[in-house]
C-alpha cells in the first residue's frame, strides 16, 4: 500500500495525540469506530466557553496509518474554528488532502463522524449555557 | 446468479454441508473445463467461468460464517439500490471496552519497549486474550445458531430485524478479532522489542 507523503508524515508524527478529562467544562467526546476493520478512534475538543472557539482538539486512534492520518490532520483543522465551523468539515476535504486513496475513504468517513460525535457530545453537555455571540 | 442460485438453493443459512460437498463435486465434475476440450473456444470461455463461479460459490457458502458475511453483502446490495442501507453499529460500551483495552495494551509495550513485556504483563496480557477469545466464540457461535435460524425463520418484514442482529453481532466479531490479534502481536513480538504494525 503506498502512502502519500502527507499520511506518512502524520502517521510518523501524529499531532495532538493525548485526551483531556471527559468531565472538564468545555470538553466533547467523540469515540467511534470502524466495524469493517477494528479500528477506534477517540477525538476530543475544548470548546472555549466563552467565545464558542475550540481551543485544543486531542485524539487517540487504534487502527491504520490512514486512520491515525485522518485524526490527527482533524484535530489541526479543528484548532482555532468555532464549534460551527467545525461542524462543516467534511470527510472529503480530509480526502482530498491526504490523498486517500478509494479503499481508504472509509478512514476519512470514521474522523467525520468522530468530529461530529466530538461536538454533539460537547452541545449536549452544555445546552444549558447560552450560546455564545458568533464570533468572526 | 448470486451463490444460493449456483446450487439450485433459497437463501437461507440452514445448509446441509455434506450435501452441499456432494453437489459442488457433482457440478464440478459436470462442468471441469478438462471434459470439454474439444468444445468451441466460445463454449470453452463459458465452461470456464461456471466452473470459477461454482468455485466461487462453494466457498462462500461450506463455511457458516463466510455465508451469513455473504448473505448480507447479498442483501446490502439490494437494500443500498433502494437507498435503505444502515452503518452497524457496535454497542458503545463495546467501544469504550476497545478503547481502553488498546490504550492497556499500548503502555505495557512501551513500558516494556527496550526489554520486552515483563512476566507479570504477560500473565494479565494472556488472561485478558483468553476471555476475549471465548466472547469471539461465543459471537461465533451465536451467529451461526441462534441469528442463523431466526432468518430462516423470518416472514418478510422480519428480514431488516434479522439483517441487522447479523451486522451488530459481525461488527462485535470484527472489534474482538483486532483486539485478540493486537494482544496477539504484543505477546508474540514483544522479545525483538520491536512490533510491526499488522494493519496497513
Amino acid at each position: 500500500m503506498a502512502y502519500s507523503d502527507k499520511v506518512v508524515d502524520h502517521y510518523n508524527n501524529p499531532r495532538n495525540v493525548g485526551s483531556f478529562t471527559k468531565d472538564t467544562p468545555g470538553v466533547g467526546t467523540g469515540l467511534v469506530g470502524a466495524p469493517e476493520c477494528g479500528d477506534v478512534m477517540k477525538l476530543q475538543i475544548k470548546v472555549n466557553l466563552d467565545t464558542g472557539v475550540i481551543e485544543d482538539a486531542k485524539f487517540k486512534t487504534f487502527g491504520c496509518g490512514s486512520a491515525i492520518a485522518s485524526s490527527s490532520l482533524a484535530t489541526e483543522w479543528l484548532k482555532g474554528k468555532t464549534v460551527d465551523e467545525a461542524a462543516k468539515i467534511k470527510n472529503t476535504d480530509i480526502v482530498n488532502e491526504l490523498k486517500l486513496p478509494p479503499v481508504k475513504i472509509h478512514c476519512s468517513v470514521l474522523a467525520e463522524d468522530a468530529i461530529k460525535a466530538a461536538l454533539a457530545d460537547y452541545r449536549d453537555k452544555n445546552a444549558s449555557a447560552v450560546a455564545p455571540a458568533s464570533s468572526k | 446468479m448470486d451463490h444460493f442460485e449456483v446450487f439450485g438453493l433459497p437463501r437461507r443459512l440452514g445448509i446441509d454441508t455434506a450435501e452441499l460437498q456432494r453437489k459442488f463435486y457433482e457440478l464440478s465434475r459436470r462442468g471441469h473445463p478438462d471434459f470439454h476440450q474439444a468444445a468451441p473456444p466460445e463454449r470453452q470461455a463459458e465452461i470456464l467461468e461456471a466452473s470459477a463461479r461454482l468455485n466461487a460459490a462453494y466457498r462462500a457458502l461450506r463455511d457458516p460464517l463466510a455465508r451469513i458475511e455473504y448473505l448480507v453483502r447479498l442483501e446490502e446490495g439490494r437494500d443500498t439500490r433502494e437507498g435503505a442501507t444502515v452503518k452497524p453499529k457496535a454497542p458503545p460500551e463495546l467501544l469504550e471496552e476497545m478503547f481502553e483495552i488498546q490504550e492497556a495494551l499500548q503502555e505495557a509495550k512501551s513500558a516494556g519497549q527496550s526489554v520486552g513485556l515483563d512476566a507479570g504483563a504477560k500473565r494479565t496480557l494472556s488472561a485478558q486474550r483468553d476471555r476475549l477469545r471465548a466472547r469471539y466464540e461465543q459471537e461465533e457461535a451465536r451467529l451461526r445458531g441462534p441469528l442463523s435460524q431466526a432468518w430462516d425463520a423470518a416472514g418478510p418484514a422480519d428480514r431488516a430485524g434479522a439483517l441487522t442482529a447479523f451486522k451488530e453481532a459481525l461488527a462485535v466479531r470484527a472489534y474482538l478479532r483486532t483486539v485478540i490479534d493486537d494482544i496477539d502481536e504484543a505477546l508474540g513480538e514483544s522479545e525483538e522489542g520491536h512490533v510491526s504494525h499488522r494493519r496497513h
